[in-house]
């Protein structure tokens, strides 16, 4: 994992997020579907007891739980609305993605939760993410069917 | 005899607490949630004010619900010392029980200090300079309190503990072979902001001269493990107000006993 991994809804950018996360595990407890992990030590000095997603295993599913009860702010409280996060963008590879190579696939498009916005079907059936309304919950990355995800959600402050 | 046993409740409650909130919050029960570092009990925000403090030095903002949940913990230690401590820290309950067990065992420690709050003031200074200039709160790598509690969370929850675990063997190998009690006493930095909060009305040891009724038996400084003498002056900040040497007097004189609890 490195310093561009995916937080929870509504963390502050990078920076931002190491300084006021009080690394007290909160979120990860609260969180339903136990998205959210914990980083160890061997994570790194920075990033140890902050949580994280590891979107193939498990995504958000952006049930909007953990930024209320964040004690510090390092997610924004006052987010409530799912279409509001900023997670990551999910980023489409062409040159793996079914569609796109010719097969019949939604599975991302199905299963987004910004449905048919963040990501839609273009003229010839093929998915485009939306970069200003994708959220990065990385739905579409647990989902898609090829074998090394196709469709993957880089991290808010990722480049 | 009764604090000492209020005590061990006290101490208990807060392990079976910790272990209770992450099984709660796997069968989807929230009203608590949280570790030593934030404890969430309904609306009611609880949070380690060595955390809140970093987070105002990294992020030069004062997050009103951060500080106003900090400062419970602070008006706590105003009120009645550094109870946090002697009562419910778990990394003290498990030297106690350390240095119970070294004690049994009887050998001699290589090292013997003086023990003086001024090496956990400069640890505490060095943890915030550290702070500033790496950017993210350094005292919770190290803060045993904090991280046995995440560790228990992240057992109950996820089945394993990380590395992190290892410190609080460091900490206890330290306690019973090199200096007694040498993280709460010298290095521990919530243990050291904690013990900047008090004021001349704080709950503290007292020794009555007045009812004169010391038999000058050494059971209380005997009892101490932070190897402290309740009959010198300064104990504080030191002391974490356990209470052992009242009832180490209370065993030795009977129910006049010249150690009391006093505001």
């Amino acid at each position: 994992m490195s310093k561009k991994a995916l937080r929870p809804p509504g963390a502050q950018e990078a920076g931002h997020f190491l300084a006021s996360c009080i690394r007290c595990g909160k979120c990860a407890q609260v969180c339903p579907y136990r998205s959210i992990k914990v980083a160890s030590i061997l994570d790194g000095l920075s990033m140890m007891g902050t949580p994280y997603i590891k979107a193939r295993e498990i995504p958000c599913y952006v049930c909007m739980k953990c930024p209320p009860v964040c004690p510090s702010g390092a997610l924004d409280r006052k987010l409530l609305q799912k279409q509001d996060i900023r997670m990551g963008t999910a980023v489409i590879n062409k040159n793996t993605c079914l569609p796109w190579q010719g097969t019949l696939c939604r599975s991302c498009y199905e299963n987004c939760p910004i449905f048919d916005e963040a990501i839609v079907m273009d003229n010839e059936l093929r998915p485009v993410v939306d970069k200003k309304k994708c959220i990065g919950c990385g739905i579409c990355e647990n989902v898609c069917p090829v074998e090394q995800a196709a469709i993957m959600v880089r991290a808010k402050g990722d480049t | 005899m009764i604090i000492r046993l209020l005590r061990r409740i006290t101490q208990f409650s807060t392990i079976a607490l910790l272990i209770a909130i992450p099984l709660l919050n796997l069968r989807g029960i929230d009203v608590l949630a949280g570790s030593l570092y934030s404890l969430a009990v309904g609306p009611v925000w609880i949070t380690d004010p060595l955390s809140g403090l970093q987070v105002l030095i990294t992020t030069l903002t004062a997050d009103t619900a951060l500080l106003l949940s900090a400062s419970l913990p602070v008006a706590f230690a105003l009120a009645f010392g550094r109870v946090f401590c002697g009562w419910m820290c778990p990394q003290n309950l498990l030297s106690e029980i350390a240095d119970h067990l070294q004690s049994k065992v009887g050998f001699e420690r290589p090292i013997k200090l003086h023990t003086t709050a001024l090496p956990r003031y400069a640890v505490l200074a060095i943890i915030l300079v550290s702070t500033l200039i790496a950017g993210f709160p350094v005292a919770n790598l190290i803060s045993a309190p904090g991280i046995i509690s995440v560790q228990i969370s992240e057992y109950v929850m996820a089945g394993a503990v990380g590395v992190e675990l290892a410190l609080i063997g460091v900490i206890i190998f330290f306690d019973i072979f090199v200096i007694r009690r040498a993280w709460c006493n010298f290095i521990c930095p919530v243990g050291g902001l904690l013990g900047i909060f008090r004021t001349a009305k704080t709950l503290k040891v007292v020794y009555q001269r007045e009812t004169d009724q010391c038999i000058k038996c050494g059971a209380c400084v005997k009892a101490c493990q932070l190897e402290l003498n309740p009959m010198g002056e300064k104990i504080y900040p030191l002391c974490h107000n356990c209470g052992d040497c009242i009832a180490a007097c209370e065993r030795a004189t009977g129910k006049n006993n010249p150690l009391s609890f006093r505001f």
